[in-house]
């Protein structure tokens, strides 16, 4: 278990900067995710933290220790591939104990290890087999195994469950969350799915460009995101957003959204007051869960049902645009229909149009 | 009509595709074998049926006389293969142990500019060899190696390395990096990744690797009968010995032939054993 601090890291190859003074501090037993689109910058931060690839500058420590110049098995961490990356000339049991194997280990004690590891994963009867001939699953499952054989300091996952099919993807993802809680192994987790991040996740670091938008728990980046991106990148159905402008009437704020004026509760809003004067323009993002049918309200047009099982999203046409409400249960209404809707605005979320941070938080 | 057409066509289709298939594969065997064929045929002929016009080739005429001939009183047939054979492994050996390492380093680590020096090095494939063959000969002869084999190794290694270098360079870029990365996890070193990791996998293209540089140096005629006189002599030069002045005793020479490419032919199937094994095991799936 390791603590581990990133410190204004950036890395370009040539040209193309794909870092950008990215600043974590991993607390020792905490399980984070990087989580951003392809390109983003993610898997080079993991790299960069196992030693697979140098800095172009700042600084990496681990329990305090600047270990930039350490080779990944000086800095004791383990990692599991995306594509799995198992020797295929190796047998489950050589893969999994070829770390100990490098290390000099008798094979005794090295049998014994891997019986132990392969047992907790349940791969004690594929020992003998080449990963050619296991299941993805099965494959998924050696290559944590390999990970594990050695107790390492921290876990780097990258993308581990990108090839598998979704039941599976589930199944594995609570296995390394039940994982973390029995070990307590530092563990940093690359992903560009929202839902494997927030389901697994003690704190989320949210990339975009290189840069990490916003790091917290998965209830602030879901519910108190810093960024229009973030808000954006976070939430099923997609979070929508309207440009809006700003009106008063003495203390009372309001948004009007084409020809709908929306009252804001000043307390859920009270950096609205200093921060933006009469007429100006921001960007408004709704949840589909803050939005509701009602008898009263802004007049709009069903255009899209979907039902999902537990929630219905139903995207409505009204004056300011599109949304998406999603209702519970199985919603009993009909494509064309014309409703009202009523907005939480509690819940609403106010970015500066230009530069897209939040601009008055509850 | 038509529709019992297009389900004749939509049936007729896929066989008509195999059958060309089949076709174009067996036009293919054939143009391959034929010279074979014709090789161990004139080596089981008579000479007086060889060269009637049309050539007898009935079995009636066929006979193991050349061979007996050949094998009862060419020595130098012998000590032609054992030549060839010394001379082909160590140049194969050789090849690969500098050659796999150089690619690799080529492929994976920072060479600065790799792929120029990798042009380069195949840049020295394009000069004839006539070109080289007299400094060749005075360097070899300074150094006092003219009939050794060393120089033949020394030679033929000259051309073999550069095309193990390419053959191998090509299939360690395809190596899946993870791989690499997850045996620097591990705990291996670029040498313990590069023997415990990247060759294992490699059997196959080591293999065409072994089987190309094999026949390269064994089939070489041009330097051989430059950089030696008697001693060093390879199998080519033998065979060639059979066209003398006055007369070509085609028969023997086909038939010294024949025993010469044996050792190839059986190098050939070993290997493409393993390199149909390699692949059928999907050795780089996932």
């Amino acid at each position: 278990m390791a603590h581990v601090e990133l410190q204004g890291i950036s890395k370009s190859y040539g040209h193309v900067v794909v870092c950008r003074d990215v600043n974590l501090e991993i607390e020792q037993g905490e399980f984070v995710t990087l989580l951003g689109p392809s390109g983003c910058g993610k898997t080079t931060t993991l790299n960069l933290i196992a030693g697979l690839d140098d800095p172009s500058s700042g600084d990496i420590r681990m329990e305090g220790r600047r270990v930039n110049a350490l080779s990944p098995v000086q800095r004791d961490v383990a990692m599991v591939f995306q594509n799995y990356a198992l020797y295929p000339h190796m047998t489950v049991a050589e893969n999994i104990g070829f770390t100990l194997r490098l290390r000099g280990i008798r094979k005794a004690a090295i049998r014994a290890r891997v019986e132990e590891v392969a047992a907790s994963l349940e791969l004690g009867d594929l020992l003998g087999r080449l990963p050619a001939q296991l299941s993805g699953g099965q494959q998924q499952r050696v290559a944590i195994g390999r990970a594990l054989v050695r107790e390492p300091k921290v876990f780097l996952f990258d993308e581990p469950f990108s090839n598998l099919d979704a039941a599976l993807r589930l199944r594995m993802r609570a296995e390394v969350k039940e994982l973390h809680q029995r070990l307590g192994v530092t563990s940093i987790f690359v992903t560009h799915d929202q839902e494997e991040a927030m389901s697994v996740s003690d704190r989320i670091a949210v990339m975009h460009h290189g840069r990490v938008e916003q790091f917290g728990t998965p209830e602030e980046i879901y519910a108190s995101p810093a960024t229009r991106y973030v808000a954006t990148f976070i939430g099923s159905p997609q979070i929508e957003l309207f440009t809006a402008v700003i009106e008063r009437n003495g203390d009372e704020a309001a948004l009007r959204i084409g020809p709908a004026r929306i009252d804001l509760p000043a307390e859920s809003y009270p950096g609205l007051a200093e921060g933006s004067a009469e007429g100006s323009k921001v960007e408004v993002g709704i949840r589909a869960e803050h939005v509701a049918l009602a008898d009263r309200g802004i007049a709009a047009t069903v255009r899209l049902v979907q039902p999902v099982g537990p929630s219905t999203h139903v995207t409505l046409d009204w004056e300011g645009g599109t949304i998406v409400a999603r209702l519970n249960g199985f919603a009993r209404v009909e494509r064309g229909s014309r409703v009202h809707l009523d907005l939480d605005t509690r819940h609403l979320l106010l970015f500066d149009r230009k530069t897209g941070q939040r601009i008055a938080a509850h | 009509m038509s529709a019992l057409r297009g389900r004749l066509g939509a049936r007729l289709g896929p066989w008509l595709c195999d059958a060309g298939v089949i076709v174009a594969i067996g036009v293919f065997v054939v143009w391959s074998i034929a010279p074979l064929v014709w090789l161990v045929l004139s080596s089981i002929l008579p000479q007086l049926s060889l060269i009637a016009r049309p050539p007898q080739i009935s079995p009636v005429h066929w006979t193991l006389d050349n061979y007996v001939t050949v094998i009862g009183s060419a020595a130098a047939l012998g000590q032609g293969m054992l030549n060839s054979f010394i001379v082909a492994s160590f140049t194969t050996a050789v090849a690969l142990a500098l050659g796999a390492p150089a690619a690799y380093a080529l492929a994976r680590l920072s060479v600065p500019r790799s792929d120029a020096v990798v042009l380069l090095i195949l840049a020295t494939q394009m000069l004839p060899a006539i070109a080289i063959a007299i400094p060749l000969f005075i360097v070899i002869a300074r150094f006092g190696l003219i009939d050794t084999r060393l120089a033949l190794i020394i030679v033929y290694l000259s051309f073999n390395l550069p095309i193990v270098i390419w053959i191998l360079r090509g299939f360690f870029l395809g190596i899946p990096v993870g791989l690499e990365r997850a045996a620097a996890v591990d705990g291996a070193g670029v040498i313990r990744t590069f023997w415990m990791i990247v060759l294992p996998i490699s059997v196959p293209p080591l293999c065409a690797a072994v089987v190309f540089a094999f026949i390269e140096s064994w089939n070489e005629f041009f330097f051989a009968l430059i950089l030696t006189r008697q001693n060093a002599e390879t199998v080519p030069l033998v065979i060639a010995a059979f066209a003398g002045q006055y007369q070509t005793v085609f028969g023997q020479m086909m038939a010294a032939a024949v025993i010469s490419i044996a050792p190839v032919i059986l190098l050939a199937i070993l290997s493409r054993n393993h390199i149909v094994r390699g692949f059928a095991e999907g050795m780089l799936k996932g």
